[in-house]
């Protein structure tokens, strides 16, 4: 009978209240929870950054060496568009890969259960799972948008496009990172929603797809600012605005879930 | 005596049952893999239904353009700034996301074809009753496999309608990396491919997110290796002779993957 007068949640709530907030142990947890994640795409990025540093060495000996300008405008800069069209969907890759599983495998398999009944409030894990994993993936997005930035400079220098084109606009780093984070949110959100991996991996390719188009095509030429870093800025700044809004969104689907 | 005659009818049924028609194997293959099967051809229609919307706005576009006289005045540079800006970018993301598309086909619905029994155990049960898990596999990846490679060799041709204003436009000819993959014979095969790719690994890894994963590098690396080396050294010039020749080593190594995943999972202990 008082099993179900309590509402969902609320045994969670007086045990929470006489503990404090261990995120240390959160922390240990989600590491131990998504280390495969984290482990691999890291190694992956990295991997890629080591190629973009030899390849970008090399364009650089062929940009400054006029016998060798030919390749620098053939192959390299070949070699440079496909790397720009990666770029485009690095941020969500890392997104259905570490964020759609984060919830949705709990979920799939039904570890929620003992998940979200450990005493710690459901929302907070959730929040502090996403905030944690999400500034991890644009913090790392960002990073190598650095990367890609240095390898890409020659290209720019040369005049072949400028950072103002919207293709090269979202690989920079500020921005990159930031789409990082929203494609990392969208996928949590989709995996909370539709609770299984698969279904959420592929939502979010077309949700992700659906709102690049759109800032591309529409929300980039109405921006109230102008010039690289204000509009750098301002493209961020909504993108952590939308992200933050689908972690309160994730949280709120948790707390409404039944145990 | 009993046994005997019992056996005797026990071989008399499994002549019946063996081999288990196809079409039962069809149905079966339906049934557990409707989802994956609908979504995959709900997003090819969206994909072509998005196409022809904007190819017609496009032509529109751009026959707005070419009337439009003189060229130097500014509803003419308006006109001009949609065709060449916005429409352009449509048309590129579009090219973008065609290149990915086999790519798709092959993590979502390849790595999952075989990795899901796998995963959750139930090929113990699937492998077991009569039908032989070679052609369990086989059944498996020819009734999905190609009805969606038929599915995008239509959304290849209306791809290529959707390009041919824009082609002309942005220096592009039908021998450009991007566009020659994305059309004719090239596409679905890469399409087949990319699933036979996925299913193979979905079979070596039986686990679903790795072999989509691993699935994507494999695929991207194939796609680099033959935009940068293979292409410009085939024997054979011109648009359909390529195109010929590349769907022709593209099947040859699907059949090649789909016997490997065959081989491995004979080798499976059930």
């Amino acid at each position: 009978m008082t099993a179900l007068i309590l509402p969902p949640g609320a045994g969670a709530d007086t045990a929470e209240r006489s503990s404090p907030v261990p995120w240390h142990g959160m922390l240990w947890v989600t590491w131990r929870q998504q280390r495969a994640t984290l482990v691999s795409v890291p190694v992956v990025l990295a991997a890629a950054a080591v190629l973009l540093v030899i390849a970008g060495v090399r364009v650089r000996a062929d940009y400054g060496n006029l016998i060798l300008r030919g390749d620098f405008n053939n192959g390299d800069w070949a070699f440079a568009q496909a790397m720009d069209f990666l770029m485009q969907v690095a941020p969500v890759l890392i997104g259905i890969f570490a964020g759609a599983p984060v919830l949705a495998r709990e979920l799939e398999s039904g570890t929620f259960r003992y998940a979200w009944t450990q005493g710690l409030r459901r929302e907070r894990w959730v929040i502090a799972k996403l905030a944690l994993l999400g500034a991890f993936s644009a913090v790392l997005a960002g990073v190598f948008g650095e990367v890609f930035a240095w390898f890409f400079q020659p290209f720019i220098s040369a005049g072949d496009t400028s950072v103002t084109n919207g293709l090269v606009f979202d690989t920079r780093p500020v921005v990159f990172g930031a789409w990082a984070l929203a494609a990392f949110m969208i996928a949590a959100c989709s995996g909370m929603l539709l609770r299984r991996t698969l279904p959420a991996m592929a939502v979010t390719l077309g949700v992700y797809l659906g709102l690049s188009l759109l800032t591309g095509s529409f929300l980039r030429g109405h921006y109230p600012v102008s010039g690289f870093w204000p509009a750098q800025s301002f493209e961020c700044a909504w993108l952590v605005v939308l992200s933050a809004a689908l972690i309160v969104v994730t949280a709120r689907l948790a707390r409404r879930r039944a145990a | 005596m009993t046994v005997l005659t019992l056996h005797a009818r026990y071989e008399a049924d499994a002549d019946r049952l063996h081999p288990v028609p196809w079409q039962r194997m069809i149905w079966v293959t339906w049934r557990q893999h409707r989802a994956a099967f609908i979504s995959v051809m709900a997003v090819l229609a969206a994909a072509a239904a998005f196409e022809v919307a904007e190819g017609l706005k496009i032509r529109h576009d751009y026959a707005a353009l070419a009337a439009c006289r003189p060229l130097s005045s500014a509803s003419c540079q308006a006109l001009n700034s949609v065709f060449n800006s916005s429409d352009w970018h449509v048309a590129n993301t579009v090219d973008i996301v065609m290149q990915v598309v086999p790519l798709l086909i092959g993590m979502f619905a390849g790595a999952s074809v075989l990795a899901r029994d796998l995963e959750t155990g139930t090929f113990r049960f699937a492998w077991t009753q009569g039908i032989g898990r070679e052609r369990w596999t086989i059944a498996k990846l020819v009734f999905f496999g190609v009805p969606v490679a038929v599915a995008a060799a239509a959304l290849g041709e209306l791809n290529a309608w959707f390009m041919a204003p824009i082609l002309p436009q942005e220096n592009m000819t039908v021998m450009t990396a991007t566009v020659f993959d994305t059309r004719g014979i090239a596409f679905p095969a890469w399409t087949l491919t990319a699933f036979m790719i996925g299913a193979f690994l979905g079979m070596l890894l039986r686990r679903i997110l790795p072999a989509m994963a691993v699935t994507m590098g494999v695929y991207a690396a194939l796609a680099v290796v033959t935009w940068l080396f293979l292409r410009p050294n085939y024997p054979i010039g011109g648009f359909w002779p390529a195109q010929l020749l590349e769907g022709a080593w593209l099947v040859v190594l699907s059949v090649a993957l789909t016997a490997a995943t065959v081989w491995l999972a004979r080798r499976r202990a059930a």
